[in-house]
């Protein structure tokens, strides 16, 4: 038992209990966001994970979940886009959601601090693992989940947010 | 101490799966089997079973939520429509 | 049978399994100890056909009959979807509606979907070497064709999306599979022995033999399944509706 499986267990155990919490109780914006923040809160496990066992290989599992994860929470926010209009998780002042929509929130949830500090949470251990990894083809490999991971992230908070206000049948 | 993970894990898998079952309403249910999904991934890895874990992933965390959200629609769609030619 | 009763019932039977669970579960061996009599013959012969994805070589190789028999269940459950979710005679197609994404989510899509695609072929051209295969990568590579669908709207999608095409492929990777099992049975050994190709070298691309060859098959059958059964669906669900007043 290392200290990068240590940290995998502590974001574990503190993510999903809060992603569970979040996606079990409360107002629809809050689930989707608690549903985005799971790949969040997983794929650095996973990071974490592959090089506390020492197996390079469990990265392409932390590269396909900075992949699928955010394209799985584009389903939700597409496909329930009916219900989230009148129950919209909300943008804080200063972001670039609130200048593209009128500003017809509803008081839910701010979405935005969770996705904030999961972009943290992902930069800090990306950066640890390149760190612990060395210059190569890996620590490529490594940037590139990353990139997706926040990436992703921002652009699925952005989706629940009101990126598809004009969707209605489709 | 390695255990600690994997206790972690179970745990999620648990709660997760427990809560899917305890949710009715189909739009709610597909984001807790999302949830789902991601525990049984991260289990799968914790329990050194990097393929398993990786079907996963990719069938649970894109494809099947899709599947469910458009049936949802799909009776949603077939409801209105009902409801109108009345 | 009231309904008490029937809980009484539940409950004795519940108990009744509970007990021989916990008996059965504290007998067996714990999990990690010394002893795979499987597993150490199963790496054995891995790694004597120099495949590094011990999981592949008894997939493709070892098992390569029960592969066989998943995909054939993974074409006909689309098979019977494609059945149940065609259009009916009371039904019509109505044009599906355009919809206004987000700049930033459209974008997002455009950037990502070559990059899912390309991984998806990834993971299914490294299947010997590392976790994955033509199952995983298949599934990746359909659904990064379906972001079209999630950033733009569905007419986006019909457009680069020919079902026949995809329809036709998905018959033609079975069929290769089952030719790549034969060319075994005219070499004179067995049907889906691994003696088409030499095994190469360890832990590159070319290596494995026959491993390679199925999971391509595999992805490209995987792929191609998955795009028809989501185009069921999507059909159901945006554009066919039921015929008014017939």
């Amino acid at each position: 038992m290392n200290g990068w499986i240590l940290a995998a267990t502590v974001v574990l155990a503190g993510g999903g209990a809060a992603v569970l919490w979040g996606v079990t109780s409360g107002p629809m914006s809050r689930r989707v966001v608690a549903q985005n923040l799971a790949t969040s809160v997983a794929c650095p496990a996973l990071l974490l994970l592959a090089q506390g066992y020492d197996r390079p290989a469990y990265v392409d599992l932390a590269l396909l979940m900075a992949l699928l994860g955010p394209i799985g929470t584009l389903v939700f926010a597409r496909l329930l886009a009916v219900d989230l209009a009148g129950d919209r998780p909300r943008a804080g002042r200063e972001s670039p959601a609130c200048r593209a929509n009128d500003g017809n929130f509803a008081s839910g949830p701010a979405a935005w601090g969770p996705t904030w500090a999961a972009a943290a949470l992902g930069a800090g251990v990306v950066v640890a693992v390149c760190v612990a990894t060395g210059p190569g083809r890996a620590m490529v490999k490594l940037l590139v989940t990353g990139a997706l991971l926040i990436g992703g992230n921002v652009i699925a908070s952005r989706a629940l947010s009101g990126g598809f206000e004009g969707v209605r049948g489709g | 101490m390695a255990d600690a993970v994997i206790v972690v894990a179970l745990l999620l898998v648990a709660g997760s799966a427990t809560a899917a079952v305890a949710v009715r309403d189909p739009a709610r249910q597909a984001l807790v089997l999302s949830v789902l999904g991601v525990a049984l991934a991260v289990l799968f890895t914790v329990l050194q079973a990097p393929d398993v874990g990786l079907s996963q992933l990719a069938v649970g965390s894109a494809l099947t939520p899709l599947l469910i959200m458009l049936a949802v629609r799909k009776v949603r769609r077939c409801g209105r429509t009902g409801d109108e030619t009345r | 049978m009231s309904r008490r009763l029937r809980l009484w019932l539940l409950a004795v039977g519940g108990a009744g399994v509970t007990a021989l669970l916990v008996a059965a579960g504290l007998d067996l061996p714990s999990f990690g100890g010394p002893s795979h009599p499987y597993g150490d013959r199963a790496v054995r012969a891995s790694l004597a056909r120099h495949t590094a994805n011990t999981i592949a070589s008894v997939n493709f190789d070892q098992r390569a009959y029960d592969t066989l028999g998943e995909m054939g269940i993974l074409f006909a459950a689309v098979l019977g979807c494609v059945v149940l979710l065609r259009q009916a005679r009371d039904e019509h197609r109505a044009e599906p509606e355009p919809a206004e994404v987000a700049r930033p989510v459209r974008r997002y899509a455009l950037i990502v979907l070559p990059v899912a695609l390309v991984t998806g072929i990834y993971v299914v051209a490294h299947g010997q070497l590392s976790p994955g295969g033509g199952f995983q990568g298949g599934v990746v590579a359909a659904t990064a064709l379906h972001l079209l669908y999630l950033g733009a709207d569905y007419r986006a999608l019909e457009r680069v999306r020919p079902i026949g095409l995809f329809e036709a492929s998905d018959a033609l990777a079975v069929c290769a599979y089952l030719v790549l099992g034969l060319t075994g049975v005219l070499a004179g050994t067995a049907f889906l022995a691994n003696t088409l190709l030499p095994y190469g070298t360890f832990n590159t691309l070319a290596s494995g033999g026959i491993v390679p060859l199925l999971n391509a098959a595999v992805g490209v059958e995987v792929a191609s399944a998955v795009v028809v059964l989501l185009a069921g669906f999507l059909d159901q669900a945006v554009e066919i509706e039921e015929q008014q007043g017939s």
